[in-house]
């Protein structure tokens, strides 16, 4: 491992390093013993806590970026901690690298903001349930993600992925008397330890074949057999999409991530999906390296499905936070789809569109976990305020809650990719990188391409379909139940963990190359090319504007135009009549009167027509009650309800669940009978076994 | 400098021009329905008109159903800025491309469906419902036949994709640009809201989609939002006829008058597409809602086709 010629900058991270972990630790063991007694002292504690986690997360923001400017190009890895135990391989190794870093910095800001929004947001808990545990709980768990990004060595990485996802499991059964809760929390856990079995395999059989456990070591994997390295990679691929949710092993995901607090959830939709990117970028792009096409074309394939499915099911979700659960499906799989160029790119041995398609995908990463977090942030102080997530109960929230509605303006407008804020950024460099991939002038990577373009586009403006009725059925127009009109706007912490992440969305829209330039960096350590000699900033200022062969684009410049455009607007519409009246009526009624709150579209409603268009995937079915009075014209009730089918459920983990229970069934029969003596004859034939194996090997 | 006169003259002859669009598609249609039909100046008179009257804010309305009409103005500007009228003006450099592009008309839609659904009124509602699923159900269309094009000019920018097929106006003679053209005739009138997918003249609940969301607008918004909408029609039209069917014969010449016969001979090729679509519409009647898909789908694989065909022909 190379050193760092600055002592500086390692010293310094070293440390920051170190004082966040201890902070956060001490603030799981503190809130323990310290947040017991009484409603309004435990409140008090609680915010105390809650700041200190602020405070380490901001010494995490500050650490990773002064990393990321500080490695500048070196390659460079530093040890943060390297433990050797007295049994052989089981050592516990910390490094950081750009890559790190970078997601460090990623899980910082996060942290950060939630931090913030937790002080406000855990009132509702406070004096209901036990608050000291969840602080012990969400304190370890923000740990253990430093811990799984800067794992350095096999072992550590899989320790650490363990723990992430046994104290996110715990998370999300925290409000355990809800059955959803419970079930969610089941499925997760099983799901996830699925994926970790792969994991466990795709280590197993790295370390069989390089006898060595470092993970940090680029190209480490390169000598390893092509059929082996096929079997790691569908392993790895396996066993991180199932954290990352990828169709079609993300089921747990949008059961999982609303039955979460909803500061939690913010956190696993927001940076712990993210984990399993780091993790597919360290093993297979910097680990093993990519030789063949066709493992870009699988993870192609998965992020077209993922994307255009992903959004398809959000669309018809009314619950907000699955609706967001199922939009960070979408998401993954528009990461998949750059991951996928790039993938290809790198094989072909074309480093520069690799390089490019990584920029995009690892920025609309980072570019997701600052939305997706405010979304569940804002989804949470939805239910702060009314008590429901169901958005066919809200209504006219802009009103009553201002200032949360900007913010969800906001971030309903970076997911959807919409000019000046960031979510465009990545999704533009991956249209590039898929543009550029058609220069290499293969057909099937062409067709792939635009196979892929034509999804991201599809699922780009579902998703625009899915925010505005998200924003529009939930914000605006007149409420629709008691509890919508009576919501007060949320605490002051809340609103300004969200302000926080909505600045910077806009900030990283309008000046990609500020997060742009530290990222080079990665990508130069990945492949050994620096994007800046291609990707430039340019114009006005060096860090609005991105050129990239002969396009380029500045979303600053777009802004300024668009502002002064309305300014001109405005002078011209009071040149031609300057004393506008304008007068306040009721919404037109036809003339009948007596509209209510009923009468508007509703979330069902809304998107109804694309229901139908796309009713092979979803298979509605519509059910009409209806209970007659005493003449069939006046019905003392009807019920209405729609239900939609999980295809992936059905299909596929149905007929699975059912082979897997039969096969279990019949092994109880013949294997498993119940008799003393025929489980210690399997005892010594497995003893015997596997010393007969030793004997041989 | 240059940019800053490219920018004054794109936005005034997109501004002066495009009501005219729609005159002459009025017109037009009225010719062959056998009426006399309106001045195709009567746009100008109507908007002039509207920007003078007091406005009708609905009570339910927030700040954004009053921010929906300036910023739906100001981003279809700015789009209009992408899609240069001709290419003859030197030393332009835009800092924006076809995707840019797409992304800022998206900008102004976002804000339109919000807008219809701000007022709580059901026709609002219903008109963003189905602008939400005929936009996106044309997007992946458009984005492929642009891609198409993008592909042959080896560029994202769209002056670089005008510039290249002004030049090698040869080589843009293909299958390939013929079925991106035929796909984007299909975007252009569902993005227009057009006969056969949107009624532009119908106020009547079952058949109005873009109409249903600016129902409640009055005065100087309404005046905007009508404004905006043959604004981005225009461009539309501009990004078909600079494409699909350039022209290359004053680019030798130079000066001051191959500009205005550059500008001349683009505004006729606008007059030419205007009168097809109003042939098209007197021809046609509106679809089912849900026929809308087919026409979509249909234009997505047409342009696939075509750029299937591109790489045939790029390898040859």
């Amino acid at each position: 491992m190379s050193n760092i010629d600055f002592n500086y900058v390692e010293n310094l991270t070293r440390s920051i390093f170190f004082i966040v972990l201890v902070l956060f630790f001490a603030v799981s063991i503190v809130s323990l013993i310290w947040v017991r007694n009484g409603k309004e002292k435990a409140a008090k504690r609680n915010n105390i806590l809650n700041g200190v986690c602020t405070l380490a997360s901001a010494l995490g923001i500050a650490g990773s970026i002064n990393y990321l400017f500080g490695v500048n190009f070196s390659n460079a890895q530093l040890e943060l901690l390297h433990i050797k135990t007295s049994l052989p391989l089981i050592s516990i190794d910390l490094t950081i690298d750009s890559l790190s870093a970078f997601f460090i910095l990623g899980l910082s800001i996060l942290t950060f903001c939630v931090s913030i929004y937790s002080m406000g947001y855990m009132k509702h808990y406070n004096g209901k349930r036990n608050v000291a545990l969840f602080n012990f709980f969400y304190s370890t768990f923000i740990i253990s993600m430093y811990l799984v990004f800067t794992a350095s060595s096999a072992i550590t990485f899989f320790m650490t992925w363990e723990v992430m996802s046994v104290l996110s499991y715990f998370l999300v059964v925290f409000e355990h008397e809800k059955e959803e809760a419970g079930r969610a929390g089941t499925l997760y856990i099983i799901m996830t330890h699925i994926g970790a079995g792969f994991l466990m395999i795709a280590f197993i059989f790295i370390y069989i074949h390089t006898g060595c456990m470092d993970i940090f070591i680029k190209n480490g994997g390169a000598e390893i057999p092509s059929a082996i390295r096929n079997v790691i990679f569908g392993c790895l691929l396996i066993g991180f999409g199932t954290k990352a949710g990828i169709i079609p092993l993300n089921i747990w995901l949008p059961k999982a991530h609303p039955a979460a607090p909803s500061n939690v959830s913010a956190l696993m939709s927001g940076i712990m999906i993210k984990t399993a990117i780091y993790g597919l970028v360290r093993f297979i792009f910097s680990f093993l390296g990519i030789e063949v096409i066709w493992w870009g074309m699988v993870i192609m394939i998965l992020g077209i499905f993922s994307s255009v499915l992903g959004v398809t099911y959000a669309l018809m979700e009314n619950n907000v936070k699955k609706l967001l659960a199922y939009s960070s499906i979408e998401n993954v799989g528009i990461i998949f789809l750059g991951m996928g160029v790039s993938a290809i790119a790198f094989a072909m041995g074309n480093v520069f569109v690799g390089s490019i398609a990584m920029l995009g995908f690892l920025l609309h990463s980072f570019n997701h976990v600052l939305f997706k977090g405010g979304l569940f942030m804002g989804a949470g102080a939805i239910q702060y305020a009314t008590g429901t997530k169901n958005i066919e109960k809200l209504g006219g929230l802009i009103k009553t809650m201002p200032q949360t509605a900007i913010c969800m303006l906001c971030f309903s407008m970076s997911i959807c990719a919409i000019v000046p804020f960031n979510g465009f950024v990545g999704e533009w460099l991956t249209y590039q990188s898929m543009f550029l991939s058609l220069s290499q002038g293969i057909a099937r990577i062409n067709a792939i391409s635009i196979i892929g373009v034509s999804a991201l586009a599809l699922s780009g403006a579902l998703a625009s379909v899915c925010f505005v009725k998200l924003f529009g059925i939930g914000f605006l127009g007149k409420p629709r139940t008691e509890e919508a009109l009576k919501a007060v706007e949320v605490p002051m912490p809340m609103r300004f963990g969200m302000a926080i992440l909505a600045t910077l969305c806009l900030l990283v829209g309008v000046f990609p190359m500020i997060i742009i330039k530290p990222m080079a960096s990665i990508i130069f350590d990945i492949s050994g090319f620096n994007i800046l000699s291609e990707l430039k900033g340019g114009l006005f200022l060096a860090y609005c504007s991105m050129n990239l062969e002969n396009s380029q684009i500045s979303s600053m410049f777009v802004l300024v135009i668009i502002i002064i455009a309305i300014i001109l607007t405005i002078g011209f519409a009071y040149l031609k009549n300057n004393k506008p009246v304008q007068v306040s009526y009721s919404t037109w009624d036809c003339g009948f009167g007596g509209l209510n709150e009923r009468m508007q579209y509703s979330s069902t409603g809304f998107v109804n027509p694309l229901k139908i268009v796309f009713k092979a995937l979803y298979r509605p079915k519509i059910v009409i009650k209806v209970e007659e009075g005493e003449t069939q014209y006046f019905p003392v009730s009807t019920e209405y309800k729609v239900t939609t089918e999980a295809i992936i459920e059905k299909y596929l983990y149905s007929p699975l669940i059912t082979k897997v229970h039969k096969l279990s069934m019949r092994a109880r029969q013949s294997i498993q009978t119940g008799s003393t003596h025929l489980y210690m004859l399997y005892v010594l034939l497995a003893l015997l076994a596997l010393l007969f194996y030793n004997r041989l090997v | 400098m240059h940019t800053t006169v490219f920018i004054i003259l794109q936005i005034l002859i997109m501004i002066i021009i495009s009501p005219l669009v729609n005159g002459i598609v009025n017109k037009i249609k009225a010719l062959v329905q056998k009426r006399k039909g309106q001045s195709i100046f009567q746009m100008y008179y109507d908007l002039s008109k509207l920007f003078k009257k007091d406005t009708v804010i609905s009570e339910t309305s927030s700040w954004i159903f009053k921010a929906t009409p300036y910023i739906l103005f100001g981003s279809t500007l700015a789009a209009s800025l992408f899609v240069p009228v001709t290419t003859l003006v030197e030393g332009v450099s835009f800092p924006a491309d076809a995707v840019m592009f797409i992304y800022v008309l998206a900008l102004g839609r976002f804000f339109l469906m919000l807008g219809g659904l701000d007022t709580a009124s059901t026709f609002g509602g219903m008109g963003s419902s189905r602008e939400g699923m005929i936009s996106s159900l044309i997007e992946p269309a458009m984005l492929v036949a642009i891609f198409t094009v993008a592909f042959f000019s080896g560029t994202l920018s769209i002056t670089g994709m005008m510039n290249f097929a002004a030049y090698e106006s040869n080589t843009t003679v293909n299958p390939a640009y013929i079925m991106a053209f035929i796909a984007m005739l299909i975007v252009l009138i569902a993005e227009t809201a057009r006969i056969p997918i949107d009624d532009p003249e119908t106020h009547l609940e079952l058949t109005m989609v873009h109409e249903a969301m600016i129902l409640e607008y009055s005065g100087r918004y309404l005046a905007l939002m009508e404004y905006a909408s043959v604004i981005k029609q225009l461009i539309i039209i501009t990004f078909i006829v600079n494409i699909f069917i350039p022209h290359d014969m004053f680019l030798t010449m130079g000066g001051f008058l191959a500009l205005v016969l550059s500008i001349a001979i683009y505004i006729f090729k606008v007059i030419v597409l205007s009168v097809v679509m109003a042939l098209v519409e007197v021809n046609t009647v509106k679809f089912r809602l849900f026929s809308v898909p087919n026409m979509a789908v249909m234009a997505f694989i047409i342009a696939l086709l075509g750029f299937a065909n591109s790489f045939i022909f790029v390898n040859n």
